[in-house]
């Protein structure tokens, strides 16, 4: 805008309008300022009319659009600044000079707000110079200089005094005192505007004392409560203070201080004496686990939780608890099996799974309640019941004893009777234990040898039930794990059918009937355990049985090949005593060995060894149940109760009982070792598979890793000894699947 | 219009122009005035004294408010200078920011 010819213009026209000298301009500005400095020192009656406002506002204008020499502005400027210097040396540092603490606060926001209006008021009759003068010269403006004067002037004089009087209340408040939060929340907002845009000054001059401040109390509160309060008693008082301390950051404080603040609370409550805190005696951790304090465990789980790393001693306790607990349990039974070494020891083993498994249970409970199932407590819980499960108990490991237990439920008089609901349960709670079992084959294969003694036997109580364990274990372990089992039940519902057709069969052609009763059941190896069995010298009467029975069956299938089990198998002989007749159960082995006796009388060890063809074990114990045990069959002499190779044995003709059909026992043998064997042979075979996968699709691989990726690939099924794998290792070098590299002898190479 | 959307506006006269307060805060310094909490006297009362405009100008000025409001919300019509106001009402719209 063309000024300057505008006010030639002006001078012509306005004629009455005189340039306004500086004296005379300034002195009317100043009667304005004194009088806007009475108003605002609460002198002044009245306030500024209209006029009044315009006509400083005029005064300004004129002096700045003047044309030079008269015109004015940098003066101006100047005396804007100088105003409100005398003002404040004058009036506002007077003021603040001898106040202390609330007394300094209240004055000293006071002073802020009407600094604040001041600045209003002058700048507004300054206006003119921060549309043009200002801006053409770059200045800082009208408003930011009036800021800059107080903090130069005042903020910075009285800055300490004010933040010690802050801090000095905020710990009376924290000690429960009542204060003024207004006061407090507008002095903090004096520090941020004193920032100007940025937090500096309230972090440095207020916030980092402050934060020091807090660290010094809490940490003087913490000394003593840690020795007078119990653990309990400690974390809510700390948590009460965490609370207090964000409900501050709201009413008053800076929202940016909350993250540190709760850190420097935290840290000086929690995290210095977490040690001593949590390792207390009457009432640490380890107490509250054990008096079941679920309240108290969820408090110290919250307020760890928000702590990095906080988390780790509690996990650290816990698992030291429940390991503690699992071993007690141990201990016991132990103990009592050592104690009753022969009486019930079964019961006191099955007694032993039903605790764990309800230690399980507990400790999974305070898990997802007090812990928020928190990866690093289940991390917890699952290595504490790791060891604990793969604890071997009065000789037998856990996973025997688990399938025990289930096979107690399970079959018929077994001692495990009750309700449909208390058996499901319990058979969940066995399921349950079972990932903690490293070996998990071992479980499988003590399992799959009394299923299948359940289903041969007939001792399985409940169908329906079997094949709902059999599903829960599927869901548990995947379906590899079950395939065989569930082959097995299959087996027997299709070895059902097998004899309805053999008896039509039988039916359609008489003249190969056998002459007896004869009743098959057919398996399928490759699900079934496997079986020894030897070839016995059948008599006559079974022979013909076999071969009946074959006969049928080829003409079922032509493809599949029959070995026949004896040891499996029972027989119902009917025994023609002096006395009466009695019907006696046996097994075959047993039938076998009795019915020599209706060739000759007499016979001597060494004759019914070549005789039977059975292995000398075998033919001890059969003989022991038939002359030393419950029912003497068989008369020995000499009447001694073990079996040696000179006895001779005599059929007992004086025999009696008052029952007509007895069963004669034979004592089972140990399949424990057996079991352990077969388990062994498998995993081997698995090492071998996994090793060879591996090299197939690597080609070439380090020692090292291949061991590593080994265990990775079995780790699910079982936990591989790296001695066995190494030598599987070396036992497929040996058999040219795999070579050593020449120049690395580290190196192991795939041939294929 | 009621009593608290006006405000009155004096010309160094004495006449005085009731315009609407949304029209007034066209120039920034009158809006200055009545917004910013400190006091002035023309907040309460709400009338605003120009010692150094004329009537006339005055008059044109409060015109020149009106029409910035229609425009401003889409009435694009012309807005008539009369030569002889033009200088004079250049300065005053410099005194007031508008």
């Amino acid at each position: 805008m063309a000024r300057d010819s505008g006010y030639g213009i002006f001078v012509t026209t306005k004629t009455e309008l005189e340039v306004i000298e500086w004296d005379q301009g300034w002195d009317y500005m100043q009667k304005g300022f004194t009088k806007l400095k009475r108003i605002l020192e609460g002198l002044s009656e009245s306030q500024f009319t209209s006029e009044e406002n315009m006509m400083l506002y005029t005064t300004i204008y004129n002096m700045c659009t003047q044309k030079p020499p008269y015109d004015y502005s940098w003066q101006l400027y100047d005396k804007y600044r100088e105003v409100l210097d005398e003002y404040i040396t004058s009036a506002v540092l007077p003021s603040l000079r001898n106040k202390h603490d609330e007394f300094l606060l209240l004055e000293f926001v006071k002073r802020w707000e009407t600094h604040k209006v001041m600045v209003r008021w002058l700048s507004f009759f300054f206006n003119y110079l921060d549309r043009f003068f200002v801006c053409r010269r770059s200045l800082p403006k009208l408003r930011e200089v009036g800021l800059t004067r107080f903090r130069d002037l005042v903020y910075r004089a009285v800055k300490a005094n004010v933040r010690a009087a802050v801090i000095a209340i905020i710990n009376q408040e924290r000690e429960g005192e009542q204060i003024d939060i207004a006061l407090l929340k507008n002095v903090v907002n004096i520090f941020v505007e004193m920032g100007m845009g940025q937090t500096d000054a309230y972090e440095e001059d207020f916030e980092a004392h402050m934060l020091q401040a807090t660290s010094e109390y809490y940490s003087r509160r913490a000394s003593s409560w840690i020795l007078e309060d119990s653990c309990p008693e400690y974390i809510s008082k700390a948590e009460e203070c965490l609370r207090r301390e964000r409900d501050r950051v709201s009413h008053y404080l800076h929202s940016s201080s909350e993250q540190k603040l709760i850190e420097k609370v935290q840290f000086e409550l929690l995290v210095v004496y977490s040690g001593p805190l949590l390792e207390k005696d009457i009432s640490g951790c380890r107490a509250l686990l054990r008096d079941d304090q679920v309240e108290d465990l969820s408090r110290m789980y919250r307020l760890y939780n928000k702590i990095p790393r906080g988390l780790e001693p509690i996990a650290r306790l816990f698992r030291e608890h429940v390991i503690a607990e699992g071993i007690t349990l141990v201990q016991q039974t132990e103990n009592a099996a050592n104690d009753h070494s022969s009486n019930g020891s079964g019961m006191r083993e099955q007694i032993y799974v039903k605790e764990i498994a309800e230690l399980h249970d507990k400790f999974m409970a305070y898990v997802s309640d007090c812990f928020m199932n928190h990866s690093l407590l289940r991390r917890a819980i699952k290595e504490a019941f790791e060891f604990i499960c793969n604890k071997t108990v009065a000789g037998s490991s856990c996973a025997e004893l688990l399938v025990a237990l289930c096979d107690n439920i399970l079959k018929t008089g077994g001692r495990e009777k009750s309700s449909d609901e208390a058996v499901e349960e319990t058979l969940e709670k066995v399921v349950k234990l079972l990932p903690y079992i490293s070996d998990k084959n071992l479980f499988a294969e003590f399992y799959r040898k009394k299923l299948a003694r359940r289903l041969l036997f007939n001792q399985s109580s409940n169908e329906d039930l079997e094949k709902s364990t059999l599903g829960k274990l599927k869901q548990q372990c995947g379906g590899q794990f079950t395939s065989k089992m569930e082959g097995m039940v299959t087996d027997l519902t299709l070895a059902r059918e097998n004899r309805t057709g053999f008896e039509e069969y039988l039916h359609s052609n008489p003249n190969v009937n056998p002459g007896m009763d004869l009743t098959v059941t057919v398996l399928t190896t490759g699900f079934w355990p496997s079986y020894k069995s030897f070839d016995l010298n059948l008599p006559a009467e079974l022979v013909k049985c076999v071969e009946v029975f074959k006969g049928f069956y080829e003409t079922k299938t032509k493809n599949r090949k029959l070995t026949w089990i004896y040891s499996l198998g029972t027989c119902n002989i009917i025994g023609k005593f002096e006395a009466k007749v009695i019907e006696l159960v046996a097994s075959t082995y047993q039938a076998a060995l009795l019915l020599l006796f209706n060739c000759a009388d007499r016979w001597s060890y060494s004759e019914i060894f070549t005789q039977l063809n059975l292995n000398h074990d075998d033919l001890v114990r059969i003989l022991h149940s038939l002359s030393c045990a419950k029912y003497k069959i068989l008369v020995k002499e000499p009447n001694t109760n073990t079996i040696l190779p000179n006895d001779t044995f005599e059929f007992n003709s004086k025999f009696t009982h008052k029952m007509r059909r007895i069963k004669i026992p034979l004592p089972p043998v140990d399949e424990t070792k057996e079991v352990i064997e077969d388990v062994d042979k498998d995993k081997r075979y698995a090492i071998d598979a996994a090793v060879v996968r591996i090299m197939k699709s690597r080609k070439a691989l380090r020692h090292h890793e291949l061991v590593v990726g080994c265990v990775e690939q079995l780790e699910h099924m079982f936990k591989p000894d790296i001695r066995a794998i190494k030598k599987r290792i070396e036992d497929l070098i040996a058999r040219d699947y795999l070579e050593r590299d020449k120049e690395n002898l580290k190196m192991i190479r795939y041939l294929a | 219009m009621k009593k608290e959307d006006t405000v009155k506006l004096i010309s160094a006269e004495g006449f005085e122009f009731v315009v609407h307060k949304d029209a007034a805060m066209v120039s920034q310094t009158i809006r200055n005035m009545l917004t910013s909490p400190g006091g002035f006297a023309e907040t309460e009362h709400g009338e605003v004294t120009f010692p150094e405009i004329s009537t006339t100008i005055l008059e044109k000025i409060c015109k020149y408010f009106y029409w910035n409001l229609q425009f401003a919300s889409g009435k694009q019509t012309e807005f008539h200078i009369e030569p002889e106001l033009t200088l004079e009402l250049m300065m005053a719209a410099n005194y007031l920011h508008t």
